[in-house]
């Protein structure tokens, strides 16, 4: 079983967008069972009904998606509100907080009443990380020791550095955090997800694609040629994300 | 055919033995790799020693280029120099943001332009970090016109598309593949400044080399496009070096 643990949906402002329908296409092609959605920047940057898209299609096909709510820190009391609109009205498998694209700093005290939030609805909370003005693992590791008992995750390995100048650092973040799991999508190193998989926790990596941004196919190659084991790679395909974010799934290990 | 246009090879940091890339090209039916270190010379000792080691033991399969800090002066002049006409090395290799020279320094410009004189070419670790971004190369690219600058990474995570603005404005500049995850990008910069000036490289053996020739090949380009990517501009650029001919 396949789960791609981050994949975008809706027409996004910045040009690389999947309709249901495409993502649907795409996914039967390669073999992925089931994929968690996050809603594109929409064009006009309203949160709300981009949140009612992604979950009238989950709702359509809740065996091949699940979704997270997306909201802007920025708003304040709203997004609170719209973050419990979608986890208790809506269905959202937990929250999507995007630093880069919504311009805030992950440990910013304005995210705090969003993290509170989670935390009461018992959900997790995925941030687009690794992006050094505002995602660096320091920061991502600063907002996880704040919230002990939220489940994160970080996107983009923790960090997005083409040098590796960052591993360490990600590494140290979730060696800190064990609430804290990383995604394999658009890593740089192969080795280095290896070496989180075999040394830091089997738990903590699971596949996700970031798709369309990253490619989704390609991205399917990290997984399925990286040198671990059958068992391990059972839970980076999709054992360690249906823990996270479908555990009405979680297969028995 | 497919040559390897950019790996590692090195004893300290990050230890990775030339069996450890050997055994990678193996698995990805890769005939040759350039190689060099994490480090630079001379702040690493024996580093050019090691990868000339390495060409000897793999010859035939093995390309040494050397890695350099331009803040050595003349003393990275005369090992560039020595590797050249003593070990048989075809290029230089720099990665400013380890050594924080930028591209367009007097060190770094009159190392590129000793490196020309062999007909070598410069690879450039070119990425999203300060003196690494690919405007910054550029300023290297047009002191050293004579040059062959390759863009490592091709700009990275978030600079692509000013490393193909940069191969636009720039003739003597080549791109190449390793680590930027975007197959899409690599057909573009195909369809913009040329198969024959795009050349194939994993970054090795931190990204393997199987999955990014599986990259490239995503990139979905005619046979010719391919080849070119894989071997043939490579060995163009390669098969030109004037090993030991050349003086200051």
């Amino acid at each position: 079983m396949i789960v791609d643990a981050r994949v975008y949906l809706g027409d996004s402002l910045y040009g690389r967008s999947h309709t249901a329908d495409a993502l649907f296409a795409q996914i039967e092609r390669l073999a992925i069972d089931l994929a968690v959605a996050v809603p594109a920047k929409p064009h006009d940057y309203h949160l709300g009904p981009a949140n009612d898209a992604v979950a009238a299609a989950a709702r359509r096909t809740p065996q091949r998606l699940r979704w997270l709510c997306r909201v802007d820190p920025w708003q304040g009391a709203a997004a609170v509100a719209e973050a419990r609109r979608g986890m208790e009205e809506l269905g959202a498998a937990g929250l999507y907080l995007d630093p880069w694209e919504e311009n805030f700093q992950v440990n910013d005290s304005i995210v705090y009443p969003l993290i509170e939030e989670a935390r009461r609805c018992g959900k997790p909370v995925l941030l687009n990380a690794g992006h050094v003005r505002v995602s660096h693992p320091t920061q991502v590791r600063d907002l996880a020791s704040r919230f002990p008992d939220v489940q994160f995750v970080a996107s983009n390995g923790g960090q997005i550095n083409i040098s590796g100048i960052l591993q360490a650092e990600a590494r140290r973040m979730l060696e800190a955090c064990p609430n804290v799991c990383i995604e394999t999508a658009g890593t740089y190193r192969q080795d280095y997800l290896e070496e989180i998989a075999t040394e830091v926790g089997v738990d903590r990596v699971l596949f996700a694609s970031g798709s369309p941004h990253y490619d989704q196919e390609f991205e399917l190659a990290r997984v399925a040629l990286a040198k671990l084991g059958d068992d391990l790679k059972a839970r980076l395909w999709s054992g360690n994300a249906l823990a996270v974010y479908a555990p009405d799934h979680r297969p028995s290990w | 055919m497919i040559i390897d246009s950019h790996t590692h090879v090195d004893r300290v940091g990050w230890i990775d033995p030339p069996e450890t890339i050997i055994g990678l090209m193996d698995e990805a039916e890769i005939e040759q790799a350039v190689i060099m270190t994490y480090g630079d010379a001379p702040d690493v000792e024996g580093a050019l020693e090691y990868i000339a080691e390495a060409t000897v033991k793999y010859a035939g399969r093995l390309i040494g280029y050397a890695r350099l800090n331009p803040w050595a002066g003349e003393r990275a002049l005369r090992l560039l120099e020595e590797s050249m006409e003593s070990y048989g090395f075809k290029g230089l290799k720099l990665h400013p943001a380890g050594n924080f020279s930028h591209p367009g320094s007097p060190e770094t410009v009159e190392l590129i332009r000793l490196a020309a004189t062999y007909a070598a070419p410069t690879l450039f670790h070119c990425g999203d970090e300060e003196f690494t971004l690919p405007l910054q190369v550029a300023a290297a690219a047009a002191a050293c016109p004579q040059a062959t600058i390759i863009l490592g990474h091709c700009g990275g995570y978030f600079h692509v598309q000013d490393a193909i603005r940069v191969a636009e404005q720039h003739p003597n500049v080549i791109l190449e593949t390793s680590a930027m995850p975007y197959p899409q990008l690599i057909r573009e910069a195909v369809a913009r400044i040329g198969a024959e000036r795009v050349i194939y490289a994993s970054d090795g053996p931190g990204c393997p080399p199987a999955i990014e020739v599986h990259k490239v090949k995503l990139a979905r380009l005619t046979p010719d496009e391919e080849d070119a990517i894989f071997h043939g501009n490579i060995r163009r650029i390669l098969g030109a070096v004037r090993t030991g001919e050349a003086k200051r």
